[in-house]
């Protein structure tokens, strides 16, 4: 029974974690759909470099974090382990 | 991957019987979320479309049989050139690499299936609608498409109905990728069995995960492209028409920002079909394997900065056309990697010749000589001076044909057995590759000497002087096309009559997939391997 949970816990992690993956790709591909245009519809090229600058910092930003707070959460986890 | 301490057997057994109660008849492949299924459905939709763009070939090589007018009127031929890319590149070749993919990637990391099974048959639905839309198109007043497969404003712009339904099946087909190339990337990232590292991949899946951001990062530009087109037409807006302030030298700009990544999106799969099928014919692990990986990274990277060499005689800077050919130049660098690795692979190796290593080989030498005619167009004053020409034609050909076609068949022939669990008839599959690898250097090779001597590409009709290599690439034609009827033969008669495959036909293969039975069950690896 306690397997059976864990194998569940398990999958419904895989689940979300797999969501998460999806939806930042999703955005990207977004922001690359509407920044196309919407530079175009500017006229100045500051607007495609400006989004496609956002979000490579803004993609670096969550990806440092994640991997930050994993690295605490990992570390944390160890602490209360010992 | 040196062991995979699982018994995959005995893990399916009882469960796979529990799982194995899928619809039957129709309803099996229009609702089906499995990876297998899906996979089969795209490969055999990409084989229609192949047989299909392959009649627009042939229609186009009948008019250019002799000069004058044949069989169809100019109007009809552009069509005819228009639609034959457009249905090449996004009806049979992306589509075959995803079909590739959804068989091959969850079997060889050790996952169930995709990440997202029922958005995977989705992105699936999706492409015979497209395909339709995107044929049917022939039919409406204006006629299909006739601006050529890059759509440049501004005739893009103006041309009729067919156009609309060209920038539809576009998005249409653009959706499907994305959606699949997401799907891809979460299943290799979340969905590896206990122990692969990413750096114990399968180099197949490596250049499908590369592959895979390159579709998404490209696709959305393509398709916020011809969104913006289709706004031109239709709601007023000036991006491209020149008449309203707008710039049509902007649409070849963005266009090639997707196209020229989109060359290797259809190359890079190849590449990794390649690097699967060669150490294994040749008894010995792939050779550098880490800086296959890494080149295959700078190449994707390095795509995205040489799309202006498709351009140099729109007029740009000179600054920009050294920067432009300089980078193109680069690309040679990762790619010779590859090749020498390939053929380092082969060095000393216990080589047989069955008809994948053949197609492996027959890709080796061929996507070389389309990588070395694509060296000599990347120098600035020879490209303005072969720009449009069959000189383009024959370089683009030797790359996507001989490159892109040729490993999947290679791909084909070395997975069917473990997909079907039937052998295919060997000796039937080698006269395919030599019948294939003949006639296609009897229709594309001539035409290195037509573009040289100046013959332009997208013209119905030509001077006298270009006819005798033109009949000679027309018989060459005619020959590949039928030697494929030969390929369709030899599947059926595999999928009908082959000797039961066991499950590693091929010593010295050595991936995650062999280790399953051969058909592989519905349901694989629910309990996932471990990896060491």
């Amino acid at each position: 029974m306690e397997t059976q949970l864990r194998t569940e816990e398990a999958k419904r992690a895989q689940r979300s974690a797999s969501l998460r993956t999806a939806l930042i790709l999703a955005s990207i591909a977004v922001v690359f759909f509407g920044g196309i245009i919407a530079t175009q519809f500017t006229g100045g090229n500051a607007v495609g470099i400006g989004v496609l600058g956002f979000a490579i910092i803004g993609l670096l930003l969550v990806t440092v974090g994640r991997k930050l707070r994993g690295d605490n959460a990992k570390m944390s986890s160890k602490t209360s382990g010992k | 991957m040196s062991s995979i301490p699982h018994d995959h057997a005995a893990g399916h057994g009882e469960a796979h019987e529990e799982h194995a109660h899928h619809p039957g008849g129709i309803m099996r492949w229009i609702t089906t979320t499995n990876h297998k299924d899906i996979g089969t459905l795209y490969l055999w939709f990409s084989f229609i479309m192949f047989i299909a763009g392959g009649t627009l070939a042939l229609t186009i090589r009948s008019e250019l049989f002799h000069p004058g007018m044949q069989l169809v009127d100019p109007e009809f031929f552009n069509s005819l050139t228009t639609l034959h890319g457009l249905i090449m590149i996004f009806g049979a070749i992306m589509p075959a690499a995803v079909g590739f993919a959804n068989w091959q990637v969850p079997l060889m990391i050790g996952a169930p299936d995709m990440a997202f099974a029922r958005l995977n048959n989705w992105s699936f639905w999706l492409l015979p609608f497209a395909a339709s839309l995107l044929i049917s198109s022939f039919f409406v007043p204006g006629g299909a498409a006739a601006g050529g497969w890059t759509l440049y404003a501004p005739l893009s712009v103006q041309a009729g109905m067919g156009m609309d339904m060209t920038i539809f099946a576009i998005h249409i087909m653009g959706a499907s990728s994305i959606m699949g190339s997401i799907n891809i990337i979460t299943t290799i990232l979340n969905l590896r069995a206990p122990g692969m590292t990413l750096m114990k991949m399968p180099l197949f899946v490596w250049t499908w995960l590369i592959t895979a951001y390159l579709l998404i990062a490209v696709m959305p530009v393509l398709a916020g492209t011809v969104t913006m087109l289709l706004t031109d037409r239709h709601f007023g807006t000036s991006f491209f028409n020149a008449a309203g302030g707008g710039d049509p030298v902007m649409f070849q700009h963005i266009f090639w920002f997707f196209g020229h990544p989109e060359v290797y999106i259809m190359i890079l799969p190849a590449f990794g079909i390649v690097s699967t099928i060669l150490p294994t014919f040749s008894r010995k692990p792939l050779f550098g394997y880490a800086s296959m990986v890494y080149a295959t990274a700078s190449i994707a990277i390095l795509s995205f900065l040489v799309w202006a060499h498709h351009m140099f005689t729109v007029g740009m800077p000179a600054a920009g056309q050294l920067f432009f050919m300089y980078m193109t130049m680069l690309i040679a660098v990762p790619t010779g990697v590859k090749v020498f690795n390939w053929l380092a692979t082969m060095w000393k190796g216990s080589m047989t010749f069955e008809t994948p290593m053949l197609f492996a080989i027959g890709f080796i030498f061929l996507f070389t000589m389309g990588g070395f005619t694509g060296l000599v167009l990347a120098i600035t004053p020879v490209d303005i001076q072969l720009q449009d020409t069959y000189y383009v034609v024959a370089h683009f050909h030797y790359v996507l044909v001989a490159g892109s076609l040729f490993a999947f068949f290679g791909g084909i022939y070395y997975w069917l057995p473990k997909w079907s669990g039937k052998m295919y008839d060997e000796t039937l599959g080698k006269w395919h590759f030599w019948l294939s690898m003949i006639f296609f250097n009897v229709t594309f090779f001539p035409m290195h000497f037509l573009g040289l001597a100046g013959m332009p590409r997208r013209v119905a009709d030509y001077p006298a002087q270009f006819t005798d290599w033109n009949e000679v690439a027309t018989i060459g034609a005619f020959g590949f096309g039928l030697s494929q009827i030969l390929f369709l033969f030899i599947v059926l008669k595999a999928l009908r009559f082959g000797a039961p495959a066991p499950a590693r036909p091929w010593e010295g293969a050595e991936t995650l997939e062999w280790t399953l039975p051969s058909p592989p069950p519905y349901h694989t690896f629910e309990t996932p391997p471990v990896v060491t």
